[in-house]
């Protein structure tokens, strides 16, 4: 065995943000501006990265120009969508200051008007509240780069954060990263750290099997926020609750509701009630109220499920293009006319996609999570780019609030962690042979299709946990790397299978079925769980699962 | 399998390699035309194509599983 020596670096901030999304830009932007000393940790490059990375075209927000004076009816439909997930005074926070943010957005220079005028359109139920402001996110990362740096943050691209640091009393005081091309390990020591790394998307397989990056959302985002939180003693919430995505068949991608066009089945009949003919104002909506459709009509023999754009008109055509480019799915079209696929005469397949967990950091409307220092914001809990935004500003003002309140970290207890964090990461380059990562993501991923599936009970998922942790056990024993790009790929199996473990424990857990989660063996909703949730917390034998009353 | 890159077009800047966040680039070098070192890990978000100086030096290849299905 030959152990290849890595370089080692510190760097000193008030304010780490782990993840420079969206969330993580505007936590650095806000902190700058606050006179916090900033850095911005990025696996890959905050110019692209994240889900907001090819661009967005739709912001919930509230506009009194558009709205009127009253911001309630749109609180109320925010809520609505929200399924009850988040309390009353988040919701209120993030409305309240959306319409300050998306001014600050378009004075920066992403465009959130439209012709001159506020456009409100997509994901949106006709007699219902527009609340879907479309801007133009093509260069979004780009504007928030700039503005980031311009304001002070020190932003360092290609380094994966894996871990959380802490003092004797659990406050998080920096966290421990590798650099993701060079043989570096770079130890950050900061009085606050904000996550906001994204989703955990390869947790389930893709929709095509055996290829692990056909996905929705960006495949280099693997809930490595949830794991390093979970890891460091911080609550999660949600983990066993299942989301899913539908989107064109068989290239997977978000934005459904940029496209303009009627659901159809076969017979061309409209699966949903709400638009009978293309309209750029819905899209169809049915899709969001029900995104298991495009499965449970092929299961029931009326599939396949086409997002139909026959008759629209070309002025709407051109809409949804111009909307399609800056939601960042040219992808998906530079394709369509490669083949010669006219969306005007051909309807385009929608299906079903994977599960993902809907769970993830629980947060407040500060930011907060719940430990000291540590702040989350983004897609560490469900959200989206409205969401990432504010909560990513609110976070940064926070953090730097503290940050100015922090004590510096104590040497001899930092460098103990270290010495294990780096141990970790050693092991798994010193291996000459071993087992590849995709080998433990494959593993991962079929245990968590088969045994947390759509089928959940008792006994499967006692089976499937169990098996989970021996891949686990012997993921940590026997994972090798070859270069810097493996290892962060091993490092994201690791956070991923921790990931895994939750949402095992958490389903055995709650014995129910309502809404989007179900149980075989409990096909009926437990009253006596209204109102309250699972919160996730690590324990000495692995996690810790327990019912707490939901916040109002 | 993408991403696709002409040498005839391509300046080596080095733009494609640098943003792309999936790193398929891997172990490109400066000066040089990027490598595609992990074709298979490609998202087809379209950034390299979309940041690319040169119209037609880069572009993606759709694989077959990805193909849209349509009528």
């Amino acid at each position: 065995m030959t152990q290849k020596s890595m370089a080692e670096e510190m760097i000193e901030a008030d304010v780490l943000c782990v993840g420079g999304g969206i969330a993580g830009l505007m936590a650095a932007i806000r902190a700058g501006e606050l006179g916090a000393s900033v850095i911005v940790a990025d696996k890959a490059n905050t110019l692209r990265s994240g889900s907001g990375g090819m661009g967005n075209d739709h912001f919930r927000c509230y506009l009194p120009e558009f709205h009127g004076p009253n911001i309630e009816p749109v609180i109320q439909d925010v809520k609505a969508g929200d399924a009850g997930t988040r309390p009353d005074s988040f919701i209120r926070t993030w409305m309240e200051k959306s319409s300050e943010i998306v001014k600050l957005w378009d004075s920066l220079g992403i465009p959130m008007k439209y012709n001159g005028d506020w456009e409100f359109a997509g994901h949106t139920f006709p007699g219902g509240i527009f609340s879907w402001l479309k801007y133009a996110g093509q260069n979004q990362k780009g504007v928030l780069t700039k503005e980031a740096r311009r304001r002070g943050a020190n932003i360092v691209n290609r380094v994966m954060v894996y871990d959380l640091l802490c003092d004797d009393e659990g406050r998080v005081i920096g966290a421990i990263g590798v650099h993701t091309r060079e043989n570096r390990i770079i130890t950050f020591l900061a009085k606050s750290v904000v996550l906001s790394t994204g989703r955990p998307v390869r947790l389930y397989p893709s929709t095509t099997p055996g290829w692990m990056f056909n996905r929705a959302d960006s495949p280099h985002t693997t809930g490595d926020g949830r794991a390093m939180a979970y890891r460091a003693g911080a609550d999660l919430i949600d983990m066993e609750i299942p989301m899913r995505w539908a989107g064109p068949k068989y290239f997977a991608r978000c934005g459904k509701a940029t496209w303009v066009g009627v659901l159809r089945d076969a017979k061309d009949q409209a699966v949903g009630p709400f638009v009978q003919r293309p309209d750029r104002r819905y899209g169809d909506a049915i899709a969001d109220t029900y995104r298991t459709l495009f499965e449970d009509y092929i299961r029931s023999g009326k599939g396949p499920v086409y997002m139909d754009g026959r008759g629209i008109s070309n002025d709407d055509y051109e809409y949804m293009m111009y909307w399609m480019a800056h939601e960042g799915n040219m992808g998906i079209f530079n394709h369509l006319k490669e083949q010669g696929i006219d969306y005007k005469e051909h309807p385009v397949e929608f299906t079903t996609y994977e599960i993902m967990t809907m769970g993830g950091i629980h947060y407040n409307e500060k930011g907060e999570t719940s430990l000291k220092g540590l702040y989350a914001a983004g897609d560490e809990y469900r959200g989206n780019i409205s969401c990432a935004a504010i909560f990513g500003w609110v976070a940064g003002e926070n953090a730097a609030a503290y940050s100015r309140t922090g004590e510096t970290a104590k040497s001899e207890r930092i460098a103990a962690q270290i010495r294990e964090k780096k141990e970790l990461v050693e092991r798994i380059l010193a291996r000459e042979k071993g087992a590849t990562w995709q080998e433990a993501n494959i593993a991962l991923q079929q245990t968590m299709f088969d045994y947390a599936g759509t089928a959940r009970f008792e006994s499967i998922l006692s089976a499937g946990y169990d098996h989970l942790k021996r891949v686990k056990k012997k993921a940590h024993e026997e994972l090798a790397a070859k270069n810097q790009h493996e290892l962060v790929h091993c490092l994201e199996v690791l956070n991923l299978m921790d990931l895994g473990e939750l949402v095992f424990a958490g389903t055995l857990e709650r014995k129910e079925t309502r809404e989007k989660y179900s149980r075989i063996d409990y096909p009926y909703r437990n009253p006596m769980l209204d109102g309250k949730r699972l919160v996730y917390k690590k324990g000495e034998g692995g996690p810790i699962v327990a019912w707490r009353q939901k916040k109002q | 399998m993408p991403p696709i890159i002409d040498e005839n077009k391509c300046l080596a800047c080095g733009v494609c390699a640098d943003i792309c966040p999936q790193d398929v680039f891997f172990g490109s070098e400066n000066g040089k035309a990027p490598v595609i070192s992990y074709p298979e890990e490609c998202w087809h978000c379209n950034a390299c194509v979309s940041d690319c100086p040169v119209q037609g030096a880069i572009r993606l290849r759709i694989p077959f599983p990805m193909l849209i299905c349509y009528r």
